[in-house]
């Protein structure tokens, strides 16, 4: 046996003699899982519905009002909503008034002709004034149909124009047999793409798993200063053995523990809380890339900090940081704020991205753009970590 | 007999301060050397280097002639260290630790098996080895601190005061086991700021002060150093820092250095300047409760050395 796999033997032996690894390695993970899926589990639960109860009135009843009528109605297949057709404007403010009607849209007589004609056109949302967030979302919706139509009807006008043609139901349908709602579903599918891939159970899961990551692993590699303030540390060094392999002996400690820590985790979920990892094959590659990660930067850490007590206190701050900005937690959107593309500098956004990538019986090649990412990190503060506990070791 | 240690020319820098500043000394088989001096002189700096630990600026250890460096490996297997805080895996049994560092040392199953029980033999553990350390007393825990740098059977051992924080018994006990420790050959380095113990265990002593090695002999050797002067220790209370001084200014008294309950005074002959010294010390402020004349040793040879005692 190498002296590092001695070491890391020998400290691992400690770990579960001391219990440390099965309460914050193992337990602590669970718990916190199925605390959280009890919790917070209905809200990003899409097939259980948002509780949304929405109306339409159609005073246009156009071909363009049925298409909206069916993009709608199939939002409502999907589950995202309920939706009542209501005959005129006053039935469905009367049914927001005293139902829980949150709002209605409203498709405004001659709404279609203006938009054929090159005029502008409203879908009108009218909500509860309770309701504010559903209200938006209705918004939303409306605001998304919109913008296909425009779409739309810009290349309309601009085929029209080009061939010197008059814009007629004839001319549009031979253009398209149906461009609003195939521009409509287009957008649909591209926002969904990223967010709702992954089970709201699974997510907790692997949020919880991949967050406590970084404290199972820090214990392997703070270790290095409790051997120094125990006097251990100087035994060590005066052996016949490397600083490399005390060093690498501390890693694969924190390997160690990362790895059949997250292992658990993975099993455990899946038996008990019904997560759905995905490919086994992507998920170990996603979780050997993640533990790695995890040991390079608490590794660097632990090179900068003094005492375990400190190495301890700033490993906190940095998991939490990054388990917050990579959404360990709560689900990170996918726009083009700073938010969202900072939460990339995380290895967790990633290690989410990876198992969302593997949802739905993806294939294990989906997880490797995300662990090639994570051992990215891995690599650049893995480096910066070796180099400096070697310098910490040869003062 | 040959030379097992070789420590040339050890230098070393703490920012401004000179830790150690051209300590050189040799260590033959079979022989037991005392690095002596009070604390911060350069002691553990010093074998913190002749064991590898930490980096020098400048000088060279040859350990059985192959150099020790901070990154060297070969050389390593001949030290057996015993550092002067306890060193030992609290949540491992005496056996598990004994076993761990004998195979970092390379030592196969079937030796470690038959070695850890001769040395838990040795250092009186047997009966203990499978408790947690954490449950032993702490002169058990030194005994096994030991343990472990015997182990592997090192040419060269390095004890670092290891006697501070003991109570009597148990520093007896480990005085007892060091004492027999170079009869098979190996060589031993042992520091300490007790005078007492490196008169009653080492062969030759080195002074250290300062990080410098002030002289360096046997105890006869070092004592001659002295020369035909006597030693008079006076116990008592007061002022004990301003009678030092008054001393010191007397005719016939050649070094005088107080610490908390003892002045330690060099004079050229005791019987003609006692009078006048316990005359000169009461009036300065000193309080008188024991006076001794007693023959030169290691803490006289020290104070005539640096001027100051052992123990400041």
């Amino acid at each position: 046996m190498s002296a590092s796999t001695l070491i890391a033997a020998k400290d691992l032996k400690l770990r579960v003699r001391d219990r440390s690894f099965f309460i914050l390695g193992i337990a602590a993970p669970l718990v916190l899982a199925t605390v959280f899926n009890f919790v917070f589990g209905n809200a990003f639960d899409a097939s259980a519905g948002l509780g949304l109860e929405y109306g339409l009135v159609d005073l246009d009843q156009s071909q363009l009002s049925q298409e909206f009528s069916e993009v709608i109605e199939s939002l409502e297949e999907e589950g995202l909503f309920t939706l009542q057709v209501f005959p005129d404007v006053s039935n469905a403010e009367t049914a927001i008034e005293e139902t829980n009607l949150d709002a209605f849209f409203l498709l405004p007589e001659g709404m279609s002709q203006a938009v054929f004609t090159g005029q502008s056109a409203t879908i009108e949302v009218i909500g509860d004034i309770d309701a504010p967030t559903s209200t938006q979302i209705a918004a939303s919706i409306a605001d998304q149909f919109a913008t296909g139509v425009d779409t739309t009807q810009l290349a309309i006008g601009t085929t029209a124009f080009v061939i010197q043609a008059p814009v007629t139901p004839e001319f549009i349908a031979s253009l398209s047999r149906d461009p609003v709602s195939a521009a409509f579903s287009y957008q649909l599918s591209d926002v969904s793409a990223v967010t709702r891939q992954l089970d709201p159970v699974t997510y907790l899961a692997a949020g919880m798993a991949v967050f406590f990551l970084f404290f199972t692993v820090q214990f392997g590699v703070s270790g290095i200063l409790e051997e120094d303030r125990e006097g251990t540390l100087a035994r060590l060094m005066a052996a016949p053995i490397s600083r490399s392999a005390v060093i690498v002996g501390k890693a694969l400690l924190a390997f160690a523990l990362g790895a059949i820590s997250m292992v658990v985790l993975v099993v455990a979920t899946q038996l008990l809380l019904g997560a759905t990892w995905g490919a086994p094959l992507g998920v170990a590659l996603l979780v050997t890339a993640g533990v790695l990660s995890a040991v390079a930067i608490m590794g660097l850490i632990a090179s900068v900090a003094k005492t375990p007590e400190g190495a301890g206190n700033l490993g906190a701050i940095i998991a939490v940081i990054l388990g917050m900005l990579g959404g360990a937690f709560f689900p990170i959107g996918q726009g083009d704020d700073l938010l969202s593309k900072l939460t990339f500098i995380t290895p967790h956004a990633w290690f989410l991205r990876g198992l969302g990538d593997l949802a739905d019986d993806a294939p294990w090649t989906a997880a490797l753009p995300a662990t090639g990412a994570i051992l990215a990190f891995a690599l650049v503060f893995g480096s910066i970590a070796w180099a400096l506990l070697r310098r910490k070791l040869s003062r | 007999m040959n030379s097992i240690l070789e420590a040339s020319g050890l230098v070393k820098h703490f920012d401004e301060l000179t830790a150690v500043d051209g300590v050189s000394f040799t260590i033959a088989e079979g022989e037991t050397f005392g690095l002596l001096g009070p604390n911060g002189a350069g002691k553990t700096t010093s074998i913190s280097m002749i064991a590898g630990l930490l980096e020098r600026d400048a000088g060279s250890v040859t350990v059985e002639g192959q150099a020790i460096t901070t990154t060297s490996t070969a050389g390593k297997g001949s030290i057996g260290l015993v550092p002067q805080e306890l060193a030992i895996y609290p949540d491992l049994t005496g056996a598990e630790n004994l076993t761990f560092f004998g195979r970092l040392y390379g030592m196969s199953a079937g030796e470690l098996k038959t070695r850890v029980d001769e040395v838990l033999e040795v250092i009186g553990l047997t009966d203990r080895r499978d408790d947690l350390t954490k449950e032993y007393s702490g002169g058990m825990k030194r005994r096994l601190n030991i343990g472990i740098g015997l182990l592997h059977k090192p040419r060269l051992l390095i004890l670092d005061e290891p006697t501070v924080g003991v109570d009597p018994q148990s520093r007896n006990a480990i005085l007892e086991s060091v004492e027999h420790l170079s009869e098979g050959g190996m060589a031993v380095l042992y520091t300490t700021h007790y005078m007492e113990e490196a008169e009653r265990l080492c062969d030759r002593v080195a002074i250290i002060d300062e990080g410098k090695i002030q002289a360096e002999g046997t105890r006869r050797e070092l004592v001659s150093l002295v020369g035909e002067k006597d030693r008079i220790a006076i116990s008592g209370g007061g002022d004990l820092v301003g009678a030092a001084e008054a001393v010191g200014t007397l005719s016939g008294v050649v070094e005088a250095s107080a610490t908390d309950h003892e002045l330690d005074i060099l004079a050229a002959d005791a019987s003609s300047v006692l009078p006048e010294l316990l005359k000169t010390v009461t009036s300065a402020g000193g309080t008188i409760t024991g006076v001794e004349v007693v023959e030169p040793n290691l803490e006289a040879v020290f104070l005539h050395l640096t001027g100051k005692a052992l123990r400041d």
